[in-house]
């Protein structure tokens, strides 16, 4: 056992908490404030993060990234979620597309999209597989073939055209390259039927509709995207036809691309919450005073710090431990334990700083509202009834 | 002699309300250009259709004009007006509580000739208590056990002038209906005598002066007042008694429940919402709601919604009854208190619980979930913490008695 950091962890780690505190920390509140969903985003803070390599560190060194391992990617998203978690994701949001490009694109694919990508500070992924009538049914698809995804494509000559629409897709606003779900047989059960495309924003037939107006994780955008004849080169087919679920997922193949990753990103962006809300709780504790005590004083207020250092810790530990499991390329349930227990924390840890603030005049304190907005965002990524499931039958297989 | 049935007035009254609640009410609030906290704005109108159905008079007796309903009936009504919406409900509830008090029992004859058919005739008279001062620290987390440390009384005060009225200088912070009131009963601390007085204070009045609180961790409308050389007649001091009647009961943590039984309304909104949408929405080849996980956790809303219910209704009637602490018939706890503890925790995760079926609908700020998770985290912090909650009925287990002066100040 050997929990020490090499250097260049430690490197990535402090590169990433400079650039926390003096950059997104001071802009985190006033974005989260801004009360349109459109408008929340701000080119200027992506770009310095990604002068500093924030955007591309999951990108290999061959093709012009920095490579960086999975406990160097785990401590990014937890400095910078420390700052703001909005914010934190939307880099990360990079990675997981990127890890797809390494795992599943061609050659050819790499050479047509990954140098923009590198060269290019506002060039920003995004994934689109969630439909208005197709959320857990992509999760946990049934073996009918008429659940899940709808989005259509057919193929024509040397392209395919696709139509229809996806929702609450993330950085569909602002993404310039997106990895998109679509049905290329619809008589068989979505995992046989389905097609991974590469689409940039520009592509005829495509456009982004309305941006959601969620209530936490205002900065980072989730918008609509609308397919009508959007005409796509067969050469942007990722992987094979009908086999889109073999890439993107956790059968055999590719671990640490689509889901496994995201697994391990929203357990690591929940930790950086947590330390915000442990070092608030702690601060304001120690400064604020009731009845000319600081409120550390009493023995409630202790218990409450107790729960949320506890909480945060111990997902400190998993979170580390499955950063390394996937450097080592371990096959285990354990990244899924970890983004449904991180929800459990992020949650509790929150709620618990919220109590410790209390009510500000006729006010909660907006950091403290803030943190447990973002929390919620968790339900229904990582832990509702289906996230569970699904890893509980990663386990049972 | 026990008994749940509750009598056909009740059940009239309570189908009334929902009618109300759910035709006219949730339709405007529900509004996807109003769901967003931002946005909120007291649906005026409708809140003069409620008092045009006797809502805003709603526990004042027969005999001053109003329906004489008990505390019971007004927690089913706020639960049935909060399921629509907790601001509307709040606002009729505080009125209503207030009409009842001051009209039937605070008021001598005199002072109710003058001031009742104002109340009466005007569907936009609502009530307020300015009570609370955010300067007085009786944090129960810092005096648990212990005398309070802080002089615990309100420093708002009012002295006589040379031509026998009131001078009220002091701010008052925390009051609910303040920007609507028509009509202000205000603590204050008079010179010469020992316990706190209550005056009432017309809107309008000179030297008065209201701030709205914009977008407050409290459900209706709140504010701050302050008082500079506010003046009023030397008739407008309320009986002695008022004091206890206005914090005596909640102080002792025996009040009527009408805030928790609007976190109950939060609850059932959500469920109800909930439980429409498992039946709609096809996930799985069947509706989701055929699903165990779905299932189980719907069920596990509804035992939450439900005993919660129990413990509004529990501390309502207690509030009705209060006979039955000294006949043992209940237990020796202060059970609004225990009301507001469990039912905040309880409904709070099964309104998170309820927006988990709705998946990223769930978090949407023109969908209704969010708003009633916000609504019942508002619930859990109120001016009283949970924690602090908690002290207070544990000082009453460890037979801990405050004095009269400390409890009300800790209001």
């Amino acid at each position: 056992m050997d929990f020490t950091l090499s250097n260049e962890q430690r490197s990535w780690q402090m590169t990433a908490r400079k650039f926390a505190e003096g950059k997104v920390r001071p802009i985190s509140l006033a974005r989260d404030a801004i009360p349109t969903a459109a408008e929340t985003w701000d080119w200027d803070i992506i770009r310095k993060g990604s002068q500093l390599g924030f955007r591309t560190l999951a990108v290999p060194k061959e093709w012009g990234g920095h490579g960086a391992d999975f406990v160097s990617q785990a401590l990014v998203m937890a400095e910078i979620a420390r700052a703001d978690s909005a914010i934190s994701k939307a880099f990360s949001q990079n990675w997981k597309w990127s890890h797809l490009i390494s795992a599943s694109c061609t050659e050819e694919q790499k050479r047509r999209f990954l140098p923009d990508f590198i060269a290019d500070d506002t060039f920003v992924l995004g994934k689109g597989i969630t439909e208005p009538g197709a959320g857990s049914d992509n999760r946990l698809p049934p073996d009918d073939p008429k659940a899940g995804l709808k989005l259509k494509a057919e193929r024509r000559g040397d392209e395919w055209i696709l139509n229809g629409e996806k929702a609450f897709i993330a950085n569909a606003p602002v993404g310039k390259l997106f990895f998109i779900d679509a049905r290329t047989d619809s008589g068989v059960p979505l995992k046989q039927g389905t097609t991974m495309f590469l689409v940039p924003r520009d592509t005829p037939g495509f456009r982004i509709g309305k941006v959601f107006n969620k209530s936490g994780w205002r900065f980072y955008q989730n918008g609509e995207m609308i397919f009508e004849n959007a005409r796509v080169p067969h050469a942007n087919v990722v992987g094979e036809v009908n086999g889109a679920t073999r890439k993107s997922g956790g059968q055999g193949g590719d671990t640490t691309g689509g889901d496994l990753f995201g697994d391990l990103e929203l357990a690591a962006n929940a930790l950086g919450i947590c330390d915000d809300a442990c070092e608030s709780a702690l601060r304001h504790a120690r400064t604020a005073t009731q009845g000319g005590q600081p409120l550390f004083a009493q023995q409630n207020v202790q218990l409450t710090i107790n729960r949320m250092y506890m909480l945060t810790e111990a997902l400190r530990a998993f979170v580390l431990r499955v950063a390394w499991e996937h450097d080592m390329k371990i096959h285990s349930p354990n990244a899924g334990l970890a983004m449904n227990f991180s929800s459990d924390a992020v949650q509790e840890v929150a709620e618990l700083y919220m109590e410790v603030r209390g009510l500000d005049g006729a006010h909660m304190d907006p950091h403290a509202d803030k943190l447990v907005r973002d929390s919620i965002i968790w339900t229904h990524l990582a832990a509702d009834s289906v996230q569970r499931m699904k890893v509980a039958r990663r386990i049972g297989r | 002699m026990y008994n749940l049935h509750l009598t056909p007035e009740q059940i009239e009254i309570r189908d009334t309300v929902r009618d109300f609640a759910m035709r006219e009410v949730r339709p405007v609030v529900l509004k996807s250009d109003r769901l967003d906290l931002r946005d909120r704005t007291l649906p005026t109108q409708l809140l003069d259709e409620a008092s045009q159905m006797g809502l805003r008079a709603l526990a004042l007796s027969d005999a001053a004009g109003g329906s004489g309903a008990d505390h019971l009936t007004c927690c089913l009504v706020a639960e049935e007006l909060a399921a629509a919406d907790a601001d509307f409900a709040a606002v009729l509830a505080e009125t209503a509580w207030l009409a009842h008090l001051l009209f039937d029992q605070a008021m001598t004859d005199a002072q109710r000739e003058k001031h009742l058919p104002k109340f009466l005739d005007d569907h936009r008279c609502h009530l307020a208590f300015a009570g609370y001062e955010a300067s007085v620290d009786t944090h129960l987390g810092v005096n648990y056990h212990r005398p309070a440390q802080a002089d615990a009384v309100p420093t708002t005060t009012a002295v006589k002038a040379a031509g026998g009225e009131w001078v009220i200088n002091g701010t008052k912070d925390w009051v609910a209906n303040a920007p609507i009131a028509g009509l202000f009963a205000v603590l204050v601390q008079m010179p010469g005598r020992h316990a706190p007085g209550v005056l009432l204070v017309p809107a309008g009045t000179a030297g008065l002066e209201v701030r709205a609180h914009d977008k407050p961790w409290r459900h209706g409308a709140s504010g701050a007042v302050t008082f500079r050389d506010c003046k009023v007649p030397a008739e407008s001091l309320l009986k002695d008694e008022t004091t206890a009647l206005l914090t005596g009961a909640a102080a002792a943590g025996r009040g009527i429940p009408l805030a928790q039984a609007i976190n109950v309304g939060i609850a059932r909104a959500a469920y109800e919402a909930a439980l429409d949408y498992a039946r709609l929405r096809v996930q799985g080849g069947r509706p989701i709601i055929e699903h165990q996980a779905i299932a189980a956790k719907l069920a596990d809303v509804a035992i939450r919604l439900e005993v919660a219910r129990v413990a509004v209704w529990s501390a309502a009637w207690a509030s009705d009854h209060p006979e039955a602490f000294a006949d043992r018939s209940l237990p020796d706890l202060p059970l609004q208190t225990v009301a507001q503890v469990f039912v905040s925790e309880t409904v709070y995760h099964a309104v998170k619980d309820a927006a988990e079926l709705f998946g990223a609908m769930g978090v949407m700020r023109d969908m209704p979930l969010q708003k009633y998770v916000h609504d019942a985290l508002v619930c859990l912090h109120g001016a009283e913490s949970n924690g602090d909650a908690r002290l207070r009925i544990a000082e009453g287990l460890a037979g801990y008695r405050r004095t009269a002066a400390q409890a009300t100040a800790a209001e």
